[in-house]
Order: structure tokens, then C-alpha cells, then sequence
């Protein structure tokens, strides 16, 4: 069986950090053009802390201008920039000793792609961009024979609170029992896998029978009914977070079908409402036809009958089951 | 070897609210440490290891805290551990660091939870950020449903949880909620979330964090402090789907349990306890947990709830601080019950002290109800039942 596609899976989100009494003024001072260090004992440490790293004891607030110039004390070279880092040309990481500090600042320093423009000890300077946020990203550092004179306007308010989209992005084929459950529903069949101990159907299969611990292969995929019955359900009313594409309430079901021994959880139902909704209802899955299905929202994690391969779900009609012989199968 | 005697010799809490914004989350961790570290009347020079939980990474998108909180923390030059068990992880923390002490490899223990949950979205995160989600109320609601239908409660016992604990965590100045106007009315009629879940069933979403230094049976002696002896624990883990699976009562909530009260040599849990710290983010999971745990028959907690038991003043109180429902920075939830468990026992619980209090427990669940830890707490080091 060929792989489906490649799941590309993104977990993203725009996290909020409140700042605090040193960092706060800190990444107000870049967004004004300053770099600030705090001061903790007879040092100052730039980047800024909120402990004395020696002691632990908390740093009261005093922070004092540095740089913009400073040294060089280490660096690494990037040649091949990501979408997230700072400049789109090969540049260097380095360790900064601003002018005034007695500490490190870890940042980016930009020589025009070369990396024979680097070297420990070498003298650089802070350039600030032309669009400040309060982040560590409003500057950058160049060789000080490349800084050009900069006027910087002040911002208003103070920063105490900054926003960063942080995420990380997977790609990976779909595991192979994946793949086989997905064109199965392309096919308009739903594919479980039986265990060869205890012979439980599940649906999706896992590729492993969790409750023996034995592996499951394609011998052991078996197709089950399309007919089910509901064992749970839900309505949900959407919370409007960040990648939340729902905003009316919608429901959720568990159908255990037929021939299985553990429900689909999560089944989008979406033209019944809650009051039409039992524990015991018979429901049968109506396709869509075969060129409307699609199952790309399907990746390792999650996705198990999507409703981009169904049309709806629809009552049979049937009488239904009584409750407490579902009791082993309520999720 | 017989494990070495553990207790509690300090507590510290934040002030439980939407969003701390005048501090950092390493602000907002070592402000709880310090206020530990005052009770038990130590600096961090008497802390030999660190243990930290939280709720998932996602909800603050903070990658591996353990090495940014070390400076706030003071765990620069010495062991810090971090511990994972979703809902219920502020609770294994607390055990994880009993254990340490236990094993007589630290005298002196400080350990830690926190969530802030105002720098992310828990519903989010919890639906592996993807649209659509079902979020923790959405799961949890049909097995309400099952539970009320098994045990033919009345609907109203909900309410009168939701209500029961707001009113308690009046008397608690931690406490995030505050609503002095709370009523069974109000609750009836604020909206439904998650039926037969009302909004005021649920628990808040809460920035926060709690610590507890522990020590040894010198440790304690020598502190000066009351301590609250941790005379027994327990952690059970199940998968969160398997078919046989009973989501009203889990099996591993059961003998989580069981292996606490056999440990403890508890043998009647609703007599020999004084009161409990029960981990219930929605009203009706107080009932499901006093089955759930032993407390009371299967079908009869409800029953002790309508029958005001579980009152401060009752005859079984739960959830004197205000619980879940009135704070809930998720990861610090479960630390939280372990720490009010032994305010209780320590004589230290202020307003909402239940008199006399010799033997509570702390509670926490996780995951898909499949994650269970539980301390007992007494005011001796060797109680008799």
C-alpha cells in the first residue's frame, strides 16, 4: 500500500508572556533604542535577570544603559537560515560583552553572509530596526565599521506584556496502518484491526493491541459494518481560540460499530441536534460520493472518521440498545 | 528498609487569578517557593533537590521549564526533577518528592507546580491545537450522564456542589473566585456548557503555582513548624480506552485507593478520615470521586453531598479551600489538595480549618480520567485507627 501523503502537522500558537519588573524594562529599553542591564552587586548583567544567579537572592529593579557597542566573545556560524531566524543570509550567533556589562548577550550578528567577517574578540555594534515590538528582536549587531548612525523614536507605554507565535511543524509519512484505515474510507469501508490474542476489533487500529501488548499487522485489518451505535455524545459550544474555524455549537459522538469492541470517539454530527441524540441510538454512516472524499485531515494523532468523507450520519431506525449493555463502551 | 518518615514542613501559595501580569512565569513559581521556604523557616541552602510538575508544555509553549526555572528556583548545583501526569501531575509531583525523602537520599525537599494559563489557551492545547476540539468538559459530560443515570441523582446535586465550594473559598484568600453571591440559582441558570454542565460547574482557567518543602522525621523535628506527617500515597495509571473500560468509576481510581487506605491501615475511609481535598473541576465529579475512591458506596455519594456531609461542618467535609472549581492553575491543581490536606492537619487552614482535623487526604486526576494520585496527611507521625 502506498503512502497516502506526507502529514504535515502544525501545533502553533500565540503565547503571551507578561514581563515582569526587570525583563519588562529591558524590552522596553530595545524598543526605545537602548540596551539596559540590571545591576546585581558590583556587576551588571546584560541580558538583564530577575536572581542573582550566584546567590538566588532576588534583583530589585535597576537597570543601567550598556553598549551599543561591545565584543565579541564567542560565536558560531548559521549558514543556512530558517524561516524564523533573523536574517535570510547566512549570519553569526555570537556571545556579546556589551560596553558596561560583565555578562554575555547571546545575538545575532550580520556581516553580509561572510563568516570571515568574524572572529572572537572583534568589536560590533547594535543596529536597531526600523519596526520595534519590545522583543529581543527589534536589534541586531554588525561590525562596528558597518554601523550606520541611528535616530530612534520612543515608544508611548511601557512593556509588560509581549507575543510570540511559537510552534513546531512535523512531517511525516502516516504510519502504514494509518494509511491502509484512510483508503479504506476513501473506499467507503472502515477498516479495524482484530486482535490475534483476545480477538477485540478496534477502530482505528493502533497497530498494537494495547490491552495484550501484540503487535497488529495488515493480516490482522478486518472490515466492520458502517452501521453503529451511539455510545456517548456531546454539544459543544466553540471556544474562539487561535486555529478554531467552528463557531456555531456542534456536536460530538462515539459510535461503536458493529463488529468492533471500542467506539469511534469524536464523530462530527452535524444536522441532528442534541435532542435527537440517545445512548443506544442505531446510526449508519451515509458516504460521500467517492470523488468528494477526502482524508487529508487525517495525520498520526488524530483524525479518525473525518467528516470530509461522510455525507452524515443517519438514524436506521432500528430500535435501540439498552444502555447497560453498552456500559463496557462508554468512550 | 523501612522507608524514612516524611512531612510537610512549609507551604506556599500564590493568589490564584485570571492573569498575574506583574510578574514572569519564573517570578510567579519562585514567589510560591519563597513563601514555602518562610513557613518551613528555610532558604534554599536547606533544599538538597528540587521537583517541579506542570500540565502539558502546550499550554505555555515553555519547552523543558526545568532549565529555565533553575535561577528562580535556586537549583543551580543541585538535582531538579521534572514530573508529567497531565491533570493530575501536581499531585505526583508532591509524591515523586516524598519519595525522595523516603528513600534517604535528601533530607530536605522543596517541590513545586504551576500553570499560567493566561499565556496560552488550555482548551487549545488540549485539542492538540486543531479547530474543533473537544476540550476536558466535553469529554468528561457523557460519563457525568452515566453516572447520574446509574445512581438516579437528582440534577440539583451539582448545583449544590458548585455552590458548596464557591462558599468555602470565600473563606480562602488564595482562592481565585470569589463570589459571595452565589447561589443554587445562579448556577441553574448560567448557561450550559457541556449538558448537564452548567458554566458555574466548571472550574476556572487560572494563573498560580504552589510549593511544599518536605523533610525528614529530623528535618521536622528540628523545625519548629507543625508538620503534616505524609503517612501514605498511592498512583495508579489505566488507559484512557479500552474496551471494559468503566469511565464512571476507573479502575485505577479504585485501587489507587484501595493501596492508599491498605498503606495507611485505613479500613473504614468515610470514619478514619477527617476530611478530604478532592481533585472535582466540575461540580459532579464530587459524588463520582467519593464512589470513585471508597469514601462511600457506589451510588450513595450523591447522598452525602444532598445531605450537606461534605460542608465545611459536615460530617465528611470536601474541598474546604474552594477546590478546583474556585482555582485551577491546571498543573498546580493537584499540589494544591496535597497542600490543603495538610494545612488541615497542620492546624494551619485559617477560616476554613476543620476542627480538630487529625486525617485528610489530597487528590488529583489526569488525562482521560486515567491518571490517579493521592496523599494522606496525618497531624502524627504513627496515627491509630
Amino acid at each position: 500500500m502506498p503512502t497516502l501523503h506526507d502529514v504535515d502537522y502544525t501545533l502553533e500558537y500565540p503565547y503571551t508572556r507578561t514581563t515582569g519588573p526587570v525583563i519588562g524594562p529591558f524590552l522596553t529599553g530595545l524598543r526605545d533604542g537602548r540596551i539596559l542591564g540590571q545591576r546585581c552587586g558590583d556587576r551588571v548583567l546584560c541580558p538583564p535577570m530577575e536572581f542573582d544567579p550566584d546567590t538566588f537572592a532576588t534583583l530589585e529593579p535597576d537597570l543601567v544603559e550598556v553598549g551599543p557597542g561591545g565584543e565579541v566573545v564567542n560565536w558560531t556560524w548559521v549558514a543556512e537560515p530558517s524561516a524564523k531566524h533573523p536574517f535570510d543570509r547566512p549570519f553569526g550567533f555570537a556571545f556579546i560583552k556589551l560596553d558596561g556589562a560583565h555578562t554575555s548577550l547571546v545575538h545575532a550578528v550580520d556581516t553580509g553572509g561572510d563568516p570571515e567577517a568574524m572572529s572572537t574578540g572583534m568589536r560590533v555594534q547594535a543596529q536597531f530596526r526600523d519596526e520595534r515590538h519590545g522583543s529581543v528582536a527589534d536589534v541586531y549587531f554588525v561590525p562596528e565599521a558597518d554601523a550606520a548612525e541611528q535616530v530612534i523614536q520612543p515608544g508611548d507605554e511601557p512593556v509588560t506584556i509581549t507575543e510570540h507565535l511559537i510552534g513546531l511543524r512535523i512531517t511525516e509519512p502516516l504510519y502504514p496502518h494509518r494509511a491502509r484505515f484512510a483508503q479504506g474510507l476513501l473506499d467507503g469501508k472502515i477498516i479495524g484491526q482484530r486482535s490475534p490474542v483476545t480477538g477485540k476489533v478496534y477502530v482505528p487500529g493502533r497497530g498494537y493491541d494495547n490491552m495484550s501488548r501484540v503487535l497488529m499487522s495488515e493480516s490482522d485489518e478486518v472490515e466492520v459494518s458502517d452501521v453503529g451505535t451511539v455510545v456517548a455524545f456531546t454539544e459543544l459550544n466553540p471556544v474562539q481560540y487561535y486555529g478554531q474555524t467552528e463557531t456555531e455549537p456542534y456536536v460530538r459522538c462515539s459510535i461503536l460499530f458493529d463488529g468492533t469492541d471500542q467506539p469511534v470517539i469524536g464523530i462530527d454530527i452535524r444536522d441532528m441536534t442534541v435532542d435527537e441524540m440517545r445512548v443506544g441510538m442505531r446510526m449508519r454512516c451515509i458516504w460521500r460520493d467517492p470523488e468528494e472524499r477526502s482524508v487529508t485531515d487525517i495525520d498520526n494523532r488524530y483524525g479518525n472518521i473525518p467528516e470530509t468523507v461522510y455525507a452524515r450520519f443517519e438514524p436506521t431506525g432500528e430500535p435501540d440498545i439498552p444502555a447497560d449493555e453498552l456500559k463496557e463502551h462508554s468512550w | 528498609m523501612a522507608p524514612r518518615p516524611c512531612a510537610v514542613i512549609g507551604v506556599g501559595q500564590t493568589k490564584y487569578k485570571r492573569r498575574r501580569d506583574d510578574v514572569t512565569l519564573d517570578g510567579l513559581v519562585r514567589e510560591a517557593a519563597l513563601r514555602a521556604l518562610e513557613d518551613a523557616g528555610a532558604t534554599f541552602d536547606d533544599i538538597d533537590a528540587i521537583v517541579i510538575g506542570k500540565a502539558p508544555d502546550a499550554l505555555e509553549g515553555v519547552m523543558m521549564p526545568l532549565l529555565s526555572l533553575c535561577d528562580a528556583l535556586g537549583a543551580i548545583g543541585k538535582p531538579i526533577h521534572r514530573v508529567h501526569t497531565a491533570g493530575s501531575v501536581g499531585a505526583s509531583t508532591a509524591i515523586s518528592a516524598v519519595n525522595l525523602v523516603e528513600s534517604g537520599m535528601y533530607d530536605t525537599v522543596l517541590t513545586i507546580a504551576y500553570e499560567k494559563q493566561s499565556e496560552g489557551n488550555a482548551t487549545w492545547a488540549l485539542s492538540g491545537g486543531k479547530s474543533g476540539g473537544q476540550g476536558a468538559g466535553g469529554t468528561f459530560a457523557p460519563w457525568i450522564r452515566n453516572y447520574i443515570a446509574r445512581s438516579q441523582a437528582p440534577e440539583h446535586i451539582g448545583w449544590m456542589v458548585a455552590v458548596k465550594d464557591r462558599l468555602n473559598a470565600l473563606k480562602n484568600p488564595y482562592a481565585h473566585l470569589h463570589l459571595p453571591d452565589i447561589s443554587i440559582e445562579k448556577v441553574r441558570e448560567s448557561p450550559m456548557l457541556w449538558d448537564p454542565l452548567h458554566f458555574l460547574e466548571s472550574c476556572p482557567s487560572s494563573d498560580g503555582a504552589a510549593a511544599v518543602v518536605l523533610g525528614n522525621d529530623d528535618i521536622a523535628k528540628k523545625s519548629g513548624r507543625p508538620p503534616a506527617w505524609v503517612i501514605s500515597h498511592a498512583k495508579r495509571t489505566e488507559f484512557g480506552q479500552f474496551p471494559g473500560r468503566d469511565t464512571v468509576r476507573p479502575q485505577a481510581g479504585v485501587e489507587c485507593s484501595e493501596a492508599l487506605y491498605r498503606k495507611a491501615g485505613i479500613t473504614n475511609p468515610r470514619e478514619q478520615i477527617d476530611c478530604a481535598e478532592l481533585y472535582v473541576p466540575f461540580s459532579w465529579y464530587e459524588p463520582m470521586w467519593l464512589e470513585g475512591h471508597l469514601i462511600a458506596e457506589e451510588g450513595e455519594g450523591w447522598k452525602m453531598t444532598d445531605a450537606g456531609d461534605t460542608e465545611l461542618g459536615g460530617s465528611f467535609p470536601v474541598n474546604m479551600s474552594g477546590g478546583v472549581l474556585s482555582s485551577n492553575p491546571i498543573g498546580a491543581s493537584g499540589m494544591i489538595r496535597c497542600l490543603e490536606a495538610a494545612n488541615q492537619v497542620r492546624g494551619t487552614a485559617g477560616e476554613y480549618q476543620v476542627p480538630g482535623a487529625k486525617i485528610s487526604i489530597g487528590h488529583a486526576y489526569g488525562g482521560a480520567a486515567q491518571y490517579y494520585a493521592m496523599w494522606m496527611v496525618s497531624s502524627e507521625l504513627n496515627p491509630e485507627f
